[in-house]
């Protein structure tokens, strides 16, 4: 019986518990690791994709997928970059976001009107947003060396990178959305059941629509930091995006099924991830071990977590 | 009845393509859309053009398997007089390099030979047409040479390796190239080695890693031009005044030769993805004509300019221009 509250704690903090082993690890192995700099590093570095993931959590959660974000991303990329080169730097950072709303508006409308799921649904848009992002690159690199766009990738406000301010205000906007606004609740009631939300009067496509829409803003926002950050569009940017931001999500315990989740635990599925490539870089290790080892984080994080679903049942 | 015959040869023309090209060759890129590839089709077209021949290009997604069973495909259509290929796998594509050959049909590789040895230009499959190629450790030891001549006045000189990816044969063999080179010099110290994939944000991301665990950066020995200029943010982030170290880059894209002109950079291992392409085809053209053949063309002699670009080559041919944009 004592071992229950223990067993809950690792089942819902598995992956808290996963980054303070790994930090401790780090720390004993490197000096360099717990330095302020290098934990801003891993912050700045991740940033986008965390941005990325705290949106999708909302997607999961109202019971979709979406993975055409990754391809929303390079839309994004190639959009400023170009736009900052031919018309003004700051006009290319705006409207990365704002492309990136339209395309994820296109894919819940896309979604909801023709009945599809959204795992397939993505499949079709993530090619769709790819091309277009191939097409307005012409497949080349755009450099953008200007000060006027690379502040926001590069910039620090209070000694702290401007892209972590920007995650910090995303996310907690993202919480307060999910945890105390009626919006919030109509997506977990979508997430959990369908059919009881709309017999309930929720409209859900709208709710599902909305998910999508801020997922894409999310990856828009996302590809002008990182564009910024680079100086450089470019239509590769963001592949594989999608899945490192559902393997977060997941990784930070939101289920898969839809109905639960948080945000906090997306954006801590990022760094923790994120360490351990900080960490092979930082101790010069041979990269061949890479996968492996985050294969056996990610296996130890959902031995935590099921360690305490099974004592439950 | 004239006139049906003039309509159905002008149809026929138009089903056909142009009439009076002499034939229709497949390029086989290991993606279209890349920019090194784009440039090679670009120097495959121009050359096609010169000698009266049409082009088709393929996209092999950079997927081994997808570009074997276009080969295949391409061949069993019987629509094509020769074939240009840059593999994905230079080993596993020979299975399709070999149907083509036993059709008797003119087949040459660029970038890459095709088979184990990625150091020979000599055919490693026989009756290969033409291997047009640059052989990764020459022009690896050409680079750390380079980084040598820079520290030879400095002790330690600390030097940072940015590798495309271990997982590439060809990446390994250029590391086990600077690494023999460079650790042949006692004053010589690789602080660290990190993998960019050929990607300016997962050069940036490494190289600003590898900073937080090292300081005093004299020299950045890189086998691309995109991780670096990845790096450079990096450095420059970091507090480096980049015009003071010794960087190295790889590819001679338009990015490297800019940052060459404007002082940035020292040095780039230059890759002429057009002029290889036009040398392909060119080799293509003379084995359709009956004409001789190269059979191994080393790319490091057959480009406009020396293969190892400095500011001083480039002051030496203003006019010269990087083949490829990234």
């Amino acid at each position: 019986m004592t071992y229950v509250p223990v067993l809950r704690f690792c089942q819902t903090y598995a992956v808290l518990i996963m980054i303070v082993l790994l930090v401790i690890a780090l720390t004993l192995l490197s000096d360099s690791f717990l330095t302020v700099p290098n934990l801003l590093n891993i912050l700045n570095q991740n940033a986008p994709l965390a941005i990325m993931a705290a949106a999708m959590t909302l997607v999961i959660i109202a019971g979709g997928f979406d993975l055409s974000v990754g391809s929303i991303f390079a839309v994004g990329a190639v959009c400023s970059a170009w736009l900052a080169l031919n018309v003004n730097p700051y006009f290319g950072l705006l409207m990365a976001p704002v492309v990136g709303l339209l395309l994820g508006l296109m894919n819940g409308i896309v979604i909801t009107a023709l009945n599809v799921h959204s795992f397939l649904a993505t499949i079709a848009t993530s090619l769709i947003f790819k091309g277009a992002a191939i097409v307005i690159s012409d497949g080349r690199l755009i450099p953008v060396r200007m000060d006027a766009f690379t502040w926001i990738g590069r910039g620090k406000l209070g000694g702290v990178f401007l892209s972590i301010w920007v995650l910090l205000v995303f996310a907690l906007i993202l919480t307060f959305v999910l945890t105390r606004t009626s919006f919030g609740r109509k997506v977990l009631a979508v997430g959990g059941n369908a059919d009881a939300a709309i017999l309930s009067g929720i409209r859900a496509n709208r709710v599902r629509i909305a998910t999508f829409a801020i997922a894409g803003l999310a990856a828009g926002l996302a590809s002008a930091i990182a564009t910024s950050r680079i100086s450089m569009g470019q239509a590769s940017a963001g592949t594989g995006f999608e899945l490192q931001a559902i393997a977060a999500v997941i990784l930070g315990g939101t289920s898969i099924f839809g109905g639960v989740g948080a945000v906090w635990r997306s954006v801590a599925g990022v760094f923790l991830l994120a360490l351990i490539n900080n960490g092979f870089n930082i101790l010069n290790a041979d990269p061949f071990y890479r996968d492996l080892t985050t294969g056996l984080v990610i296996l130890a994080a959902i031995g935590i977590s099921s360690a305490g679903k099974k004592r439950d049942h | 009845m004239s006139r049906t015959i003039v309509v159905a040869m002008l149809m026929s023309i138009a089903l056909s393509g142009n009439a009076f090209a002499k034939g229709k060759i497949a390029y086989f890129a290991a993606a279209s859309q890349n920019g090194f590839n784009q440039a090679t089709y670009e120097g495959v077209q121009e050359m096609a053009a010169a000698r009266g021949y049409e082009t088709e290009v393929f996209d092999g997604q950079f997927d081994a398997a997808v570009q074997f069973a276009q080969v295949e495909d391409v061949l069993a259509s019987g629509n094509f007089a020769g074939y240009i290929i840059a593999p994905n796998d230079n080993v596993g594509i020979a299975g399709a390099v070999e149907q083509v050959i036993a059709a008797g049909q003119p087949i040459a590789t660029v970038l890459f030979p095709i088979g184990p040895e990625m150091n020979s230009l000599e055919p490693q499959v026989p009756g290969i047409t033409a291997t047009v190629a640059s052989p990764p450790v020459p022009g690896a030891t050409l680079q750390a040479e380079a980084v040598v001549e820079f520290c030879v006045d400095k002790n330690p000189c600390n030097v940072i390796i940015l590798i495309g990816a271990k997982i590439f044969p060809f990446d390994n063999l250029r590391l086990e190239t600077y690494q023999t080179v460079l650790a042949q010099h006692d004053n010589i110290k690789v602080l660290a080695v990190g993998e960019g994939y050929y990607s300016p944000e997962t050069g940036l991301n490494a190289m600003t890693d590898m900073l937080q665990a090292n300081s005093d950066v004299h020299a950045v020995l890189s086998n691309a031009d995109q991780q670096m200029a990845g790096a450079e943010i990096a450095l420059e982030a970091a507090g480096y005044n980049v015009s003071d170290l010794y960087i190295m880059g790889g590819g001679a894209a338009d990015i490297a030769i800019e940052a060459l002109r404007e002082g940035r950079w020292d040095a780039t291992l230059a890759y002429f993805p057009k002029t290889m392409g036009a040398l392909a085809m060119e080799q293509i053209a003379n084995a359709i004509e009956g004409k001789p053949v190269r059979n191994a063309i080393n790319m490091d002699f057959e480009g406009p300019v020396q293969a190892l670009i400095t500011k001083e080559v480039l002051n030496a041919n203003p006019d010269f221009e990087a083949e490829w944009q990234q």
